[in-house]
């Protein structure tokens, strides 16, 4: 079992929390009327599509299926597909993470880097807000700084924990200076973190930006429409926007909000609705036969990992993690839980995060690594060699969709194949959430699952969560040569000698195992036979895909 | 004056009950376990500061006690707080999806009002007879289908196979969110049917058997006279009680009808708000629920002596 990742690489991940893997996952639930499904004899055969054919013409109007309803639309919150695969739409980024993971420059028409401390933005000009109001540099400075502010609270504050200040230091210019080189800092600003608002609309709206009544006021290529609570939000297309390549193609797009996978699945095979993302691992092989459109698979950054979030426990002996991952039957787990749309993977990142990397770097984080093959005699061994036999495991799961099960269960069967005892806690979807965010919810825990995502080109992004005391390294995994490798390449400005560092520091997260790589599947999207021009990616996530779909 | 004294004291009753209700409802959030907090983190990586403040936001930084008198001060006033799901007042968050409950609660009310009825009051005037007892079974069966079941049977005959009507959504305008509710409400009404029916038909029979029917049937009135007069008339009391259960009941089952056709209503919304601890919606559509329980009980304590002179009589003794 060789890392096969599907795709040329960059990216790291942002964390995934239990809803997000919800997506990805939610797309197993029973699926009563789900017809005949052909066994699956032969292997998932797949391929990626980057881009689907040019528009014929506009559409008035196309409905999309969300699995839920985004909590905010503030950029400040955005941090979980369902808002931001919305948000991208309607706002812009400094930069801009195009459908093949490289940045461009966005509402920044440039940007320089003339300190290891300072990054410059050239403030694009000739951009106006939804309501005709110019974009400023005042506008730049309003909205970069809210991540600032502890009132705010924002999801993307990590982004920023290193700024020392924002400020307008020109016409059409804003400098952001950092405590110390961040290598991240610019990386970050294509996605959510670094969405421009006007700064007069978040004076006004003030606490109720972003929710249902307030509504946002940015520079995409759709503006806000309406949002009926709980049910749909429908964007309209904004004449006066800046960029003629991504002028949207539909008046309108309505997001409907359809938290039953069955649902969505019947209403996608119907003709109801007219696309969606993450299609329900189950519904796959019925939507590859249905004459209503196409079912494609898309460019992916997450990694399906199993989070030892106990090092005191028998996992804290490398050994013990080593022989759980070999005991894992994990071409079977692709099989039972994506459907086999997926590959198994020794590490932590897919290559398609790995942008601007050297091939000398690729060569040695893909190739020269540790692989784990399914080895149920070795993996005993190692568990008789460190002598933790016959001990007990906690692993916690969520009813969130029934790809959950299987995880549950192939991580038990593996580690009672190789001696260990388990017992399986399940929880809600919301105390599962906790997990990832609450230390005194993880304590007796040692194993959950998590689909783990990456939202900038660049895999620090993922080991940087790993280094000693970081608030998402769950199982308080400490390694100094990690963490002095990590540091080091935060610092280092070229991509290609970074991603060298960044090999190395995925080397050592290959051999230690903090966290159990599973594998990885592709982004998965279903569009109907109305719809046609958006580029399969997780980069829907910030890009804004809906613009270039039109009438097929 | 007996009336009025009478009034006065259901009313005290009343504000009893919602007093004890507030407070079970506020306190029995911190027996939950799990941090409000750390869900408005939702596995985020903070500032310490912005924990801090957002605690202080909420008022999450206060005694229990604090909270409370905080949060009853501001439902007094209307104001049940911020959603920490929404980040919006919890008023509009229940405000938008209040009409959708209450359009699917008074069409299922309506529907089990009039098949209930019909069906016990058929049932109760050919006691014994092959109509009586078909009436009985077909109640019976209807009584057995738990709302989800109906809901996805609804959904898989008449709008997956048949096409009929729609299988999500509450539509917009009046005419198509009635259409749109259509097959909800019969998912919810279901199996309060079988209760309405119930009751109705033992109701009847019981007054059927009373002397007085007698009595104006020798009398030589109408059939017809006699049991709209005599006979339903005095039946209307237990009918009357069980539709106030009914309406909690309504309203709590509404949640599962909701989760199956896509509805917003607050069904849903309680049951998701609960999973996210999303204690503020929770609190008040708990209390919205016992609120409407509790006073429609009142008002029905209230109207059925002026319905029904002989409660008026018995009360009076008491």
């Amino acid at each position: 079992m060789s890392p096969s990742p599907v795709m040329p690489a960059r990216g790291t991940g942002r964390r995934v929390a239990s809803l997000v893997a919800a997506g990805l996952g939610a797309a197993l639930v029973l699926t009563g009327c789900s017809g005949a499904e052909p066994e699956k004899a032969q292997p998932a055969e797949w391929e990626l599509t980057a881009q689907t054919d040019a528009p014929s013409g506009d559409l008035d109007s196309f409905t999309w299926a969300n699995y839920a309803e985004p909590y905010s639309l503030d950029y400040a919150y955005a941090f979980d597909y369902a808002d931001n695969m919305v948000l991208a739409n309607v706002c812009e980024s400094l930069m801009r993470l195009n459908p093949d993971w490289t940045l461009s420059p966005g509402l920044a028409e440039s940007f320089a880097h003339p300190t290891p401390e300072t990054w410059v933005y050239e403030i694009r000009s000739g951009v106006t807000f939804h309501d005709g109001t110019p974009l400023t540099a005042a506008d730049v400075v309003a909205s970069m700084s809210r991540h600032l502010d502890p009132a705010v609270g924002s999801s993307w504050y990590s982004n920023y924990q290193n700024v020392a200040s924002i400020e307008q230091t020109g016409d059409m210019q804003v400098t952001v200076t950092m405590t110390g080189p961040d290598s991240q800092f610019n990386l970050g600003m294509g996605g959510s973190a670094g969405v421009i608002e006007s700064a007069a609309t978040l004076a006004e709206k003030g606490a109720d930006y972003g929710n249902s009544t307030g509504g946002v006021n940015c520079t995409g290529p759709f503006s806000f429409g309406e949002w009926q609570s709980g049910e749909s939000i429908t964007l309209e297309r904004y004449d006066g926007y800046w960029d003629p390549e991504l002028t949207a193609r539909s008046a309108e797009v309505k997001f409907i909000f359809m938290n039953d996978a069955n649902a969505r699945t019947n209403a996608l095979k119907s003709g109801e609705v007219d696309g969606g993302w993450m299609i329900p691992a189950d519904a796959v092989p019925q939507l590859l036969d249905s004459d209503q459109g196409d079912m494609l698979f898309g460019l992916n950054t997450a990694v399906n990992n199993l989070i030892i979030s106990d090092l005191e426990g028998p996992l804290g002996d490398v050994r013990v993690r080593q022989a759980l991952l070999m005991a894992l039957d994990r071409q079977g787990i692709v099989d039972a839980a994506v459907k086999g749309y997926g590959n198994t993977t020794d590490v932590l990142t897919t290559e398609s995060v790995w942008d601007g990397a050297s091939d000398a770097a690729i060569a040695s984080a893909f190739g020269d690594i540790e692989e784990y093959p399914y080895d149920l005699e070795a993996a005993k061994k190692l568990v008789e060699e460190a002598g933790v036999a016959g001990e007990e495991l906690t692993y916690v799961t969520a009813p969130i969709s029934s790809d959950f099960n299987v995880y549950a269960q192939a991580t038990a069967a593996a580690a009672e194949a190789i001696g260990l005892k388990v017992n399986i806690e399940t929880v809600t979807p919301n105390a599962y959430t906790a997990l990832f965010s609450d230390p005194t919810a993880r304590e007796g825990v040692d194993l959950f699952y998590t689909s783990w995502y990456l939202s900038s080109p660049d895999p620090l992004e993922m080991y940087s969560v790993l280094r000693t005391g970081e608030f998402s390294n769950y199982g308080e995994w400490s390694n100094p040569e990690f963490d002095a490798v990590v540091n080091e390449a935060l610092t280092i400005e070229d991509p290609a000698a970074r991603s060298e560092k960044t090999a190395e520091a995925q080397q050592i997260a290959n051999e230690e195992l903090p966290w159990l790589p599973m594998f990885e599947a592709p982004v998965t999207l279903f569009m109907g036979e109305r719809i046609t021009g958006v580029a399969p990616s997780i980069a829907f996530l910030y890009y804004p895909w809906a613009a270039t779909i039109g009438a097929r | 004056m007996t009336t009025l004294r009478r009034v006065a004291g259901k009313l005290g009753a009343l504000l009893l009950t919602l007093f004890l209700a507030s407070l079970l409802v506020f306190f029995s959030r911190f027996l939950v376990p799990g941090d409000p907090v750390s869900f408005l983190l939702r596995g985020r990586k903070p500032s310490p500061e912005a924990v801090a403040q957002v605690t202080a936001q909420y008022g999450l930084d206060l005694p229990p006690w604090q909270q409370y008198l905080n949060w009853l001060t501001g439902v007094l006033q209307g104001d049940f707080g911020r959603s920490l799901q929404y980040r919006q007042d919890v008023s509009q968050v229940i405000g938008d999806r209040l009409p959708v409950t209450l359009g699917l609660v008074i069409m299922a009310g309506t529907m089990i009002a009039v098949v209930g009825l019909t069906a016990g009051i058929v049932a109760s005037l050919n006691r014994g007879k092959v109509l009586d007892r078909a009436v009985l079974i077909g109640l019976t069966v209807l009584g057995a289908i738990p709302s989800f079941v109906g809901s996805i049977v609804l959904i898989a005959i008449f709008a997956v196979q048949l096409g009929w009507f729609p299988s999500f959504g509450s539509g917009e305008g009046f005419f198509d969110t009635i259409y749109h509710l259509v097959l909800p409400s019969i998912a919810l009404a279901i199996v309060f049917v079988v209760l309405v029916g119930k009751v109705t038909r033992s109701s009847m029979v019981e007054q059927l058997g009373r002397e007085h029917v007698e009595v104006a049937t020798s009398r030589g009135l109408k059939r017809g006279t006699v049991i709209r007069r005599h006979v339903f008339r005095n039946s209307i009391g237990p009918i009357l009680t069980v539709s106030g259960v009914l309406v909690a009941g309504l309203l709590v089952a509404s949640s599962i009808v909701e989760a199956a056709f896509g509805l917003a209503g607050i069904g849903s919304l309680l049951v998701a708000s609960v999973d996210r601890l999303d204690f503020p919606v929770v609190q008040a559509i708990v209390l919205l629920i016992v609120t409407a329980f509790v006073v429609v009980n009142a008002i029905i304590d209230v109207l059925e002596p002026w319905i029904d002179p002989r409660a008026a009589a018995g009360a009076g003794a008491r």
